[in-house]
């Protein structure tokens, strides 16, 4: 019998956690007719209203290019991953993103699962995920640190989209108060 | 080690729940700029539309030329008064002006030199006025000068190192400084066209169109000027302008004023550098022949007047001159052919699609598309398209694969933050380089969050007053419709392309059973004054039309004294109601005059009587005293 093979420590360290996994792991390609439309006449029509805004089609043809699906399920008040966003577009290829269109109908459902998907943060998660940084326990934390989580973590930010969202979010000493932080990003 | 992957993790979780707040936040925010933008933009073009209301409205007087000829004041030739020749040489007596000790502004000398233009550049930054006499005495020099040039202005860069073009500045001093000081004044060195719409809208029109003449006098090599469609003086009317130069000279203004009209018709139309690149304030339309633009007259073409609706050119023309000669008729047409060629220069927008359609929002020129620009470009042997005429976000935008360029320097054109201004430089090559800029009202830089939604609370505002003037009207009884229906009615009603739905909570309130409630929207809204004792038909006439309204009241006014007779009064009101097909008895029109002739001597003070359908917002009046307070410290500061 061989000898068990001792554990070796492997020369290089595992990899750093895989960004989080979209809402609905290992299930197949979303499939948009499986989805049962659950929204009102009267959303349907804000929706329809709000998609409107979006279509940049000259002759106003009722379609946006899949890069601004995402755009406008949050503008009506969803928050989904980038990735989620990816999913439920069929995980297209970067050139479509621009290029490929989708209608109101073809709209309808995307926008329905994503609605319906649960965890979509909290107040006290989005407070808890924050005090993570909370060096101190003082319900504050360093702006410096934030923005280095932000740009290098989970769906990474651009230099430009931090700087946006943490202006005039400091005090004097760099520091953020995350709950009155947390208030701001949630308001509308 | 554990715990550190713990943590890892939570970071990781906490990460991506800021990011995913943020992008909804930042969706958000776009969407709010977006139909801010949408408002802005949907208002100025229904202005616009309301200005071919008004000429039609002159073409509508034409026809009932005859009924009022000899019936009391003949109100025709007062309002469509055949302009006086620009090209004769106006009387004006500006060495006759006698200008104080006490004044202490720029006193200019002509020929004018550097010195000159330094002392109105500082004298402006200063907030001081240019006294009348030096006014009239720049503006009689501006208008030899440029009688002297042809309608279409070549250049070429083998004479210059680099050409600055800029669009749009619209009153705008901060913006006319702030290109002078980013990229240089005007000189051999620095050689400038500016595209047209010197004027209107902004505060600072006369001092903009000042400095503006007086470095084309300095330097006429190095300065060009191509007309723009608010180089006209209907348009000077509706849109301040007018009222701009009254203010600041109320003994000359009308003189000035007259001198400007003629000024501005003897503006090139056209520039090109190089044999090719066309520069032109609005655009092109199918019919656009370079060659017959620089044949004609184009003093001509004073002011929209003379124009009639777009798609009902020559035969309204021929329809309206019944009764004169035949050969009268025919050289009508000619002129008519002339002044729509000119305004096709003036107010055509570029679109996506192929083909050249009438510009019904604007009221004059055409839509057109890649399709004419190619062919006109091909033609003439041209290379690019340079024009302005349209806000763009960025100051700039190419359309049409890059053979068109809008530039417009005017930045926060709607509101504080709505966009960047922006010219071009374009060098031996022929490549055009862009530079941008944003003036920024106050000192502390405001955050994109700020800016949004002061932009969106002025845009919202300028659309609840335009809902506020439907509303004096509708009366409906019960005060609750459904969302559904109030989009449709406001959508048909304003005929403003925006996003009501998405708008709703910002201008109504819904019951609890999802209904509207109507008057919610307009509870901090009222009239200026009380308002006179009217029927509903006639105060939503007066409330919707009033603008136009000031304007006929302005033309008729001649000596701008801010009073007309009663008699006048009625007459333009009666023909004007007729107009728009509203039914409204003579004795609704008397009552009316008679409460509006406030003193009872026969005359009205027409600013007073329209002060009753400006809508004001009540709980206003603190925001205003804080803004004031703030231009005024801006002044001092």
């Amino acid at each position: 019998m061989a000898p068990k093979k001792k554990e070796e420590p492997k020369p290089a360290a595992p990899a750093a956690p895989k960004p989080p996994e979209p809402e609905r792991p290992k299930t197949p390609e979303f499939d948009p007719t499986s989805v049962t439309l659950e929204f009102t006449p009267e959303q349907i029509e804000d929706f329809k209203d709000a998609f409107q805004l979006f279509d940049r089609t000259p002759t106003n043809e009722m379609k946006i290019t899949y890069a601004q699906c995402g755009d406008l399920i949050r503008a009506l008040g969803q928050n989904p991953t980038n990735a989620e966003i990816m999913y439920v577009l069929g995980k297209p290829k970067a050139e479509d993103m621009n290029s490929k269109m989708l209608d109101f109908d073809q709209f309808l459902p995307i926008h329905q699962h994503i609605c319906k998907a649960k965890d979509r943060g909290t107040f006290e998660d989005f407070v808890e995920g924050l005090r993570v940084f909370d060096k101190e326990g003082n319900g504050t934390v360093m702006g410096a640190e934030l923005r280095h989580v932000l740009a290098t973590l989970g769906e990474k930010m651009r230099e430009d989209e931090v700087e946006q969202l943490m202006q005039n979010q400091e005090d004097a000493n760099g520091c953020i108060n995350y709950e009155a932080f947390v208030k701001y990003i949630m308001a509308s | 080690l554990f715990c550190s992957t713990t943590s890892r993790g939570s970071s990781m979780k906490a990460a991506v729940l800021i990011q995913r707040w943020y992008r909804r936040y930042m969706a958000r925010l776009e969407m709010r700029r977006r139909y801010t933008w949408n408002i802005f933009q949907s208002i100025e073009y229904a202005g616009e539309q309301d200005q071919l209301q008004l000429s039609s409205f002159f073409t509508f007087m034409l026809d009932n030329f005859t009924q009022l000829n000899g019936n009391g004041p003949d109100l025709i030739s007062q309002l469509l008064d055949p302009v006086v020749d620009p090209w004769l040489d106006r009387e004006t007596c500006y060495n006759l002006i006698h200008v104080p000790e006490s004044y202490t502004g720029p006193r200019l000398s002509f020929p004018l030199s550097v010195a000159d233009t330094n002392a109105l550049l500082s004298a402006f930054k200063d907030q001081q006025t240019l006294h009348a006499r030096y006014v009239l005495q720049l503006l009689y020099e501006t208008k030899k000068l440029l009688k002297q040039m042809p309608n279409i202005v070549h250049l070429s860069t083998s004479y210059y190192k680099e050409i600055t073009i800029c669009g749009d500045l619209h009153g705008r001093l901060d913006d006319l400084l702030l290109i002078f000081y980013k990229n240089g004044l005007p000189s051999a060195e620095t050689p400038y066209v500016f595209n047209g719409d010197f004027v209107d809208r902004g505060k600072k029109s006369v001092e903009v169109v000042i400095l503006l003449f007086a470095f084309l006098l300095l330097y006429p090599d190095y300065m060009h000027l191509n007309r723009g469609n608010h180089e006209d003086h209907i348009m000077n009317l509706r849109y301040g302008f007018t009222k701009e130069v009254m203010q600041k000279y109320k003994t000359h203004g009308r003189e000035i004023l007259q001198l400007f009209q003629d000024v501005f018709s003897l503006l090139p139309i056209a520039t090109v550098i190089d044999g090719k690149i066309l520069i032109v304030h609005g655009g092109i339309s199918d019919q656009t022949d370079l060659d017959f633009l620089s044949s004609i007259e184009r003093h001509k073409v004073s002011g929209i007047n003379q124009l009639w609706p777009p798609g009902v050119r020559k035969n309204n023309f021929l329809h309206i001159h019944r009764q004169l000669s035949s050969f009268f008729v025919l050289v009508n047409t000619f002129i008519c052919f002339t002044l729509e060629q000119i305004v096709d220069i003036l107010w055509s927008d570029p679109k996506i699609q192929d083909g050249c359609s009438p510009n019904t929002f604007r009221g004059g020129g055409c839509y057109f598309g890649p399709d004419v620009t190619q062919r006109l470009l091909l033609q003439h042997g041209l290379q690019l398209l340079i024009r302005s005429h349209e806000c763009k976000q960025e100051g700039y935008e190419f359309c049409h694969n890059g053979k068109v360029i809008t530039i417009f320097s005017a930045s926060n054109y709607y509101e504080e933050g709505s966009n960047r201004g922006a010219y071009v430089k374009l060098g031996r090559e022929l490549v055009p380089r862009f530079y941008q800029y944003q003036v920024s009202r106050t000192t502390r830089k405001l955050t994109l969050t700020q800016r949004v939604r002061a932009a969106e609370g002025s845009a919202l505002r300028a659309l609840k007053e335009k809902l506020f003037s439907f509303y004096i009207c509708t009366r409906l009884a019960s005060g609750r419709v459904s969302v559904c229906e109030w989009a449709l009615v406001l959508e048909s009603v304003l005929r403003l392309d925006l996003p009501w739905r998405t708008l709703r909570p910002h201008l109504a309130r819904l019951a609890p059973d999802g209904s509207l409630e109507y008057q919610s929207c307009f509870e901090d809204m009222g009239p200026g004054i009380p308002l006179p004792q009217v029927t509903p038909n006639l105060a939503e006439t007066l409330f919707r039309y009033r603008t136009d309204i000031e304007i006929i009241f302005n033309i008729i006014d001649k000596d701008h004294s801010g009073l007309i007779s009663i008699e006048e009064f009625r007459q333009t009101w009666r023909l004007f109601s007729a107009h728009l097909g509203v039914a409204i008895d003579d004795s609704a029109i008397d009552d009316l005059a008679r409460s509006i002739d406030f003193n009872k001597d026969g005359s009205i003070d027409f600013t007073e009587f329209l002060e009753a359908f400006r809508v004001v917002h009540k709980l206003d009046s603190k925001d205003q005293q804080l803004h004031e307070k703030m231009d005024g410290e801006k002044r001092t500061g």
